[in-house]
């Protein structure tokens, strides 16, 4: 390791830092060095905010809606996992739940809803429809999963997906908040 | 007539006096949804001159999956799990007239302890139908205690259904020749249990959500469906009765053992969203007594009558309606003698709301939408199929 660093290709490199565009380089490396050290505390502060108040939008595509209006209710209550209630306005939110079947009717109101949405944010298709079409996979009016549509972050299985799964999704979709770097 | 920035304005309709207020003169065309505060995926156009609604135009059709094509490539135990997905609130409902056209396409005989319990799962799936609806209507109205309250005791009306089919919402129960399983040992006694109690509930239900100023001033009044209208334009259901006219599938062409049972048609004179609400609320007493007779009333014996792997219908057709938990559901199914149905017809009762909806919202302040609107026990995945 001694000897590497010793080597005289090593010693040309420092010697090249003195030149000016060399010089800019070294600083830059620097910079990003102490980007680092603040963004990394900074980034886990922030993406604690985020994970801890998630808002879905009230966008109901079929009959999963059922299942996710019984993970808002008293018995599961998803708001214990920082997941609040679909009431508000779609400005708000940073989650978007598909509940359900897709048509041919509904996608690109849903690729609407998704692009009016502020930065960043985060879906979870729930039920097999949202996966791959599911029961209805030779329907001729059901689209084949909606990540054609819209990325995914989370997948939800099930027929409906019990309330227990739901919030089981919900949590890894914290997880994957949490490892994500702030830029 | 031409078309600016969304303003519409119609030839021939005038108000005096609004140039002098400063307003402009015209009809506003909005679009609510098909992503809305309340509940599911339909479009409602609304025209309205200032807070008035002059005209309302229906949009549905986000979720049509085409169920009525897909039954056609399927056997008829195959499409068992499909159709009861439009509503899976009332799965039970839903599959019943289903699967009392197969009977009589394909000819099979009941046992009579199946008929029990599939009325005993048709009346509690009733019941948790007409709970989640009143949770969602208090949504609707701003009323949070309303969306808790129904949601939690539902929960132990699905603990029963989930004892005795094993799946929480989509159950898949009933099967042409009886129900798919027997009921579990443990099941009338908490049964009984659950749905004393729950009776004992509904009583609370009525000081906190009915007799609520705010719950009163929200649908007291407001889009009043006269009998004569409820009954040209097709109303069904809950809205039919509110407006006073009695009529229920149950009494009128009893099927499976609903004429061996005594209970009573909740008929209201009103009409408003109120007494749409409040009839509902009745029912499920009236549910609730029907469940427990049944229960007392149920004869030992075998649950179904085991049918090939792929049986075959007779040619001819089948109509069989129900009166589910929304109002008269009826199948129409078209058999050629092969294992696949020829065709299938669902006619469902939401479906038949829209016109009502429609005629309802025209005339009314656009304040008043939200409550006109759900009291419709209108289902969009339902009426969409």
């Amino acid at each position: 390791m001694l000897r590497e660093l010793l080597s005289p290709k090593r010693e040309s490199k420092v010697a090249d830092v003195e030149r000016p565009a060399n010089f800019n380089v070294l600083v830059g490396k620097l910079s990003e060095v102490l980007v680092r050290a603040v963004d990394k505390p900074l980034g886990y502060a922030i993406n604690w905010g985020r994970l801890w108040s998630l808002w879905p939008v009230h966008l109901e595509t079929a009959c999963c809606s059922l299942e996710f209006g019984a993970a808002s209710g008293p018995r599961y209550d998803v708001e214990r996992f920082g997941i609040i209630e679909a009431f508000g306005s779609l400005r708000q939110c940073d989650l978007m739940v598909i509940q359900g079947t897709v048509t041919r009717k509904m996608a690109p109101r849903v690729r609407m809803i998704y692009d009016q949405m502020p930065e960043p944010k985060y879906v979870i298709a729930m039920g097999a429809c949202a996966i791959t079409g599911g029961l209805y996979f030779d329907s001729y009016n059901v689209l084949p999963g909606i990540d054609g549509v819209i990325p995914v972050d989370v997948y939800v299985p099930g027929c409906p997906p019990r309330p227990e799964t739901l919030i089981q999704g919900c949590i890894l979709l914290q997880e994957k908040i949490k490892r994500t770097r702030f830029r | 007539m031409g078309v600016e920035m969304g303003r519409e304005r119609i030839p021939g309709f005038e108000l005096e006096g609004r140039d002098e207020d400063g307003m402009d003169r015209g009809i506003l065309t909005l679009s609510v949804g098909p992503q809305h505060p309340g509940s599911g995926h339909f479009r409602l156009i609304v025209k309205v001159d200032g807070d008035m609604i002059v005209e309302a135009l229906p949009d549905p059709g986000y979720v049509h999956r085409g169920e009525e094509k897909m039954c056609e490539y399927r056997n008829y135990i195959q499409n068992i799990p499909h159709l009861e997905r439009p509503m899976i609130a009332d799965s039970c409902g839903i599959l019943y007239p289903y699967v009392l056209a197969v009977e009589e396409i394909c000819n099979i005989a009941v046992p009579e302890r199946a008929k029990y319990i599939r009325v005993i799962m048709a009346e509690i799936n009733r019941c948790i139908f007409e709970l989640y609806w009143l949770g969602i209507y208090g949504i609707f109205l701003g009323h949070s205690t309303m969306f808790m309250w129904p949601m939690a005791d539902r929960e132990l009306l699905i603990d029963l259904a989930e004892m005795a089919s094993g799946a929480r919402v989509t159950h898949a129960y009933f099967v042409p020749g009886g129900v798919r399983n027997d009921l579990p040992d443990a099941f009338p006694e908490k049964a009984k249990r659950h749905l004393l109690y729950f009776k004992n509930r509904l009583k609370e239900y009525k000081d906190i959500f009915y007799d609520n100023p705010l719950f009163q001033a929200r649908t007291v009044g407001v889009g009043i469906l006269s009998k004569e209208d409820a009954i040209n334009l097709g109303a069904t259901g809950p809205v039919l009765r509110a407006s006073g006219v009695e009529h229920d599938i149950r009494k009128v062409e009893p099927y499976d053992v609903y004429d061996e049972l005594d209970f009573e048609v909740i008929t209201m004179k009103e009409g408003d969203s109120f007494a749409r609400a409040y009839v509902p609320w009745l029912e499920m007493y009236e549910s609730v007594e029907i469940a427990l007779q049944a229960l007392e009333k149920m004869p030992s014996g075998p649950v179904r009558t085991k049918l090939g792997p792929n049986p075959k219908g007779a040619v001819g057709e089948a109509f069989k309606r129900v009166e589910a938990a929304r109002g008269e559901l009826a199948y129409y199914l078209v058999s050629d003698g092969n294992p696949k149905p020829y065709r299938v017809k669902l006619s469902v009762p939401s479906f038949r709301e829209i016109p009502v909806m429609a005629h309802l919202l025209k005339g009314a302040k656009l304040a008043d939408m939200p409550s006109i609107y759900w009291s419709m026990n209108y289902w969009p995945v339902e009426a969409d199929r």
